[in-house]
């Protein structure tokens, strides 16, 4: 491997939560903005109808249906049996996919970093709320780590931190297909990648759309990426799959880079909003709280 | 604009072959820093447009490398030296007149005047073309070409490097005539002043460089030539400077010699100065003095107990011409002259011989006449071994080969020498009357060495014959009936015949004929014909001439080879031809030069160069040259000298060379 000038990852991930961040987090809950179909009886209203205290509507009864939810009082008014119905409270499935490609790895905190800090913080709002959490990277999306209750915080947070940079990870369109067919269930996807994929992200997150889910993507870029301070001639070593491209930097140059670079972000900000993804762009050297108590807040993730 | 190049065509391959270089290591590239980038994604999207034409993309990117290419041609200009004059001068005539006299060896201008001369027709060559021919002309009081006309720069360059200086005073006239003639045509017929001129005048341009010591040119005419006078050195440079020194005997006290040297101050100051004499190069005595601001001062030395030798006079005093701080002198060594006197019997005569001023300078040897048919007489005369022969009241068959002096007697004349004696008219002859008396001396002639103490008032002659020199005879003495008195030259030699003599020997014993012998004057005219015809030293003062100057020596006719010995050592062998003066004309170098006989160790003559020239000691520079009433004003400023700007290409590459470097640790800024 070439020699690298570049912050890549030396430093081994610190405590992805402090105990204050912890806190603040607790006061918080994962807002939707679909309704889902839950697997367990939770705190979410869900598509399906059940046992709760909310009223959803009235049916004729059939026979066979449980006559406790027969409305007595409308018997006696109608001399007619109907069935009260109401709306079912279920968990929330919460997904979050962790970009672990190489180029994860640079910036100081690499943006890995940031990205796990990101991602323990929003499972662990929603391992308070009683949500079912999964957590997963491009490596290991088919199969993903699913926790519930705040009491598997530990567990989320090891996980994490031990969740590798790959150094041979499948493509993003790979990892999400492979996503999408293990995991039936609809809920919130949050995709946390610098988006630096050869061959694109658009197909990626086309999948999840189509699965009806509600997606966040949350484009992670170090400041090395938004704006590089190399100067010279130089041989760029592309890090995930050795692209090498001689450039001698100069004024020009580096302009026509930050055009190309506005115009990558702005591309991938349009085809998040005609699909109704929530994009997020942000920047690795800022801190996660911050980006999960002010940003994410008001994007309407968290609340 | 022209083109001078700098290199040889091997040299400008090499040149042409630098810049491909550089452009292909830009191609080839250096070695390029690695650096491991998270994704070459958007690098690679950035690049796009600019890989489209990658190679001219590149050269148009590249700053550096047009800085580079940039650096190299301003080399390649400056290997060109690019310059320019005001005008073309595509087959000019230039001729470069440069003055090496003695002021031209001053230091004003650094290292001298000459040299800055030299500098300045140097950069003048640079200027010509091709076409161009020049004219190397070297001028002090005579004119030198040094290269004729040719186009051949490297000739003319080599024809001003061997101009040296010389000590020499100034005269550009003959050089401007040298320029003239090959400017201005001459007619082909001084006869016919309606002659076809043959030749076209061919214009030329004359360079006239010197610091104009040498006055008004009087009428002369430039005719086709365009002077263009270049005054060199600084126009108020300093300058002590000795303009004569002589040494002459004390009238008052015997023995005594004094010098004295006169010393002018050219400068704007009042100047203190000493000055050593020196004898022989021994210190004999020192002085001081002071003169005011362009004046003249003299300096007295007085000798004594000096019989002969050379004296350098030197003024311990720096300034700008070195030259003119010695000056020398020398005091003329006794010579013993052999003197023959032929006499029946002569008492006044032989006593006069027999004075001690007499047997100080002479030898006297005192013969009958029958001596003059003595084997050793005729191998004597023919041999010229005396200076001067007397023959009193006798005269011998043959002229011999010597001065004479014939006293009452007829030397055997018609003896001028004529080319053909049919030709000879009474002009030619010495002609000799007939005794007659008493007679009167009227008149004698007081600018003869033999006869200017003479007073002959008092002196009475019973009988005397007049005696009429030749056309290139002098009377010395003329009385009531004529010359009596007269000296000829006769080849090398002189003759004088006294048209009376002292005592007449007859049979019956002698008788006085005059009171001459008797009076005071006759042993002091005795002395002054033995001192001038016997070829002694009149004076003990030798004489002095300019560097450059032809001096005539006396020689004494007793030798025929004779050696001068230079102050610088050089040494020149004379031999003697028939004229009695021999002219000696290598005087460069300034100093006593001293002259041997063969076989005789001390020297018979000395004489002395020195400069003495209150014009080239003078060394203000003059502003323009006169010739009668036109006036050529100096044209310092016109001299359209080759204007060369490859130094100020080679700076401008330097400056290059930063902003390169600037651009290189900085470009991202650019």
């Amino acid at each position: 491997m070439p020699e690298s000038s570049l912050t890549r990852s030396a430093k081994p991930s610190s405590t992805l939560l402090t105990g204050e961040m912890m806190s603040k987090l607790e006061r918080m809950e994962l807002v939707s903005r679909k309704i889902f179909r839950g697997r367990m009886k939770g705190e979410r209203r869900s598509k399906r109808k059940g046992q709760s205290v909310e009223f959803a509507d009235f049916r004729n009864y059939v026979s066979g249906d449980d006559l406790r939810f027969i409305d007595w009082n409308l018997f006696a008014r109608m001399d007619r049996l109907y069935l009260k119905i109401f709306l079912e409270e279920e968990d929330l499935h919460f997904f979050t996919i962790i970009d672990d490609s190489a180029s994860m790895d640079f910036g100081d905190p690499t943006k890995l970093f940031v990205a796990k800090q990101i991602a323990a913080s929003l499972a662990y709002i929603g391992l308070c709320r009683g949500d079912r959490v999964s957590v997963s990277s491009f490596a290991t999306s088919g199969s993903p780590v699913v926790m519930r209750g705040k009491s598997s915080a530990f567990r989320l947070l090891s996980h994490l931190e031990a969740l590798p940079c790959a150094e041979q990870s499948p493509t993003m369109e790979e990892s999400i297909k492979r996503f999408c067919l293990k995991n039936t269930g609809k809920g919130i996807v949050v995709v946390i990648s610098d988006l630096m994929n050869k061959s694109g992200y658009e197909s990626a997150m086309r999948m999840l759309v189509a699965r009806e889910m509600d997606v966040f993507l949350i484009h992670l870029l170090s400041p090395e990426e938004l704006s590089p301070s190399v100067q010279g001639d130089l041989k760029l070593v592309d890090c995930e799959d050795d692209d090498r491209r001689e450039v001698s930097i100069s004024a020009s140059l580096l302009n026509r880079y930050q055009q190309t670079l506005a115009g990558f972000i702005e591309h991938a900000k349009t085809f998040c909003n005609k699909r109704a993804i929530a994009y997020v762009p942000a920047r690795s050297d800022q801190a996660a709280d911050i980006l999960v108590n002010e940003y994410l807040r008001s994007r309407g993730l968290v609340r | 604009m022209n083109w001078i190049s700098a290199l040889s065509p091997m040299q400008w391959l090499l040149m042409m072959a630098i810049p491909p270089a550089v452009l292909s290591l830009y191609f080839l590239k250096l070695k390029r820093r690695e650096l491991v980038v998270p994704s070459t994604l958007l690098w690679k999207k950035a690049m796009e447009d600019i890989h489209v034409n990658s190679i001219w993309q590149r050269l148009r990117k590249n700053l550096l490398l047009y800085l580079q290419l940039l650096f190299l041609a301003l080399i390649v200009l400056a290997c060109l030296r690019p310059g320019w004059s005001g005008q073309n001068r595509v087959g000019e005539r230039r001729i470069y007149i440069i003055d090496n006299s003695a002021s031209m060896q001053a230091t004003d201008v650094q290292p001298s005047r000459l040299e800055m001369a030299k500098k300045k027709v140097k950069e003048l060559l640079s200027d010509t073309t091709g076409d161009d021919v020049g004219m190397v002309i070297a001028f002090s009081d005579r004119a030198d070409v040094r290269q004729g006309f040719t186009n051949d720069r490297n000739r003319l360059l080599s024809a001003v490097d061997s101009i040296e200086p010389t000590s020499h005073a100034t005269d550009v006239g003959e050089a401007l005539r040298a320029a003239a003639g090959l400017a201005n045509p001459g007619r082909s017929s001084f006869d016919n002043l309606n002659d076809i001129m043959v030749a076209d005048a061919i214009p030329a341009t004359v360079y006239l460089l010197s610091d104009g010591a040498f006055g008004d040119l009087g009428d002369f005419d430039l005719g086709k030539l365009k002077l263009e006078y270049l005054p060199i050195g600084e126009p108020k440079a300093a300058n002590l400077g000795i303009i004569s020194f002589a040494v002459q005997r004390n009238e008052d006290k015997n023995g005594q010699l004094e010098t004295f040297a006169r010393i002018v101050n050219n400068s704007d100051d009042k100047v203190e100065f000493s000055a050593s004499l020196e004898l022989d190069g021994q210190l004999l005595d020192a002085s001081t003095g002071s003169i005011e601001a362009g004046q003249e001062s003299g300096l007295l030395f007085e000798l004594s107990d000096v019989e002969q030798g050379q004296l350098k006079l030197q003024l311990d005093y720096t300034d700008s011409l070195a030259v003119d701080n010695t000056a020398y002198a020398a005091i003329r060594p006794a010579r013993p002259i052999n003197v023959l006197l032929i006499t029946p019997g002569n008492s006044a005569l032989e006593t006069a011989l027999q004075t001690p001023r007499v047997q100080l300078v002479a030898s006297v040897r005192i013969e009958p006449p029958s001596f003059m048919t003595d084997p050793l007489y005729l191998t004597a005369t023919a041999d010229a071994n005396f200076d001067l022969i007397l023959f009193d009241q006798c005269a011998p068959k043959e002229m011999p080969a010597s001065n004479t002096m014939f006293i009452g007697s007829i030397p055997p004349f018609p003896a001028a020498p004529v080319a053909n004696p049919g030709d000879a008219t009474d002009k030619d002859r010495w002609q000799f009357g007939q005794p007659q008396g008493p007679v009167v001396v009227l008149d004698v002639n007081r600018s003869n060495t033999i006869t200017q103490y003479l007073e002959m008032g008092a002196v009475s002659i019973v009988e005397a014959r007049t005696v009429t020199p030749p056309e290139s005879g002098v009377v010395l003495m003329s009385a009531d009936i004529g010359p009596i008195l007269s000296v000829a030259p006769r080849g090398p030699f002189q003759d004088a015949v006294l048209g009376f003599s002292i005592v007449q020997a007859t049979s019956e014993g002698s008788s006085i004929n005059t009171d001459w012998g008797i009076k005071r004057s006759f042993p002091v005219f005795v002395y002054s014909a033995v001192e001038y015809l016997g070829g002694g030293i009149t004076e003990s003062s030798a004489p002095t001439v300019q560097p450059g100057w032809p001096i005539g020596l006396q020689l004494s006719n007793r030798f025929k080879n004779f050696q001068v010995i230079a102050p610088n050592g050089e040494k020149t062998e004379l031999t003697r031809g028939d004229e009695s003066r021999y002219n000696f004309t290598k005087t460069d170098v300034p100093g006593a030069y001293q002259v041997f006989a063969e076989g005789f160790e001390r020297p018979v003559e000395t004489f002395c160069v020195n400069l003495f020239s209150s014009r080239e000691s003078n060394l203000a520079v003059s502003d323009s040259v006169s010739m009668g009433f036109e006036k050529v004003a100096a044209s310092g400023a016109l001299v359209q000298a080759r204007q060369e700007i490859w130094r100020w290409i080679l700076l401008l590459g330097l400056a290059l060379l930063v902003v390169e470097w600037i651009v290189f640790n900085r470009r991202v800024f650019i």
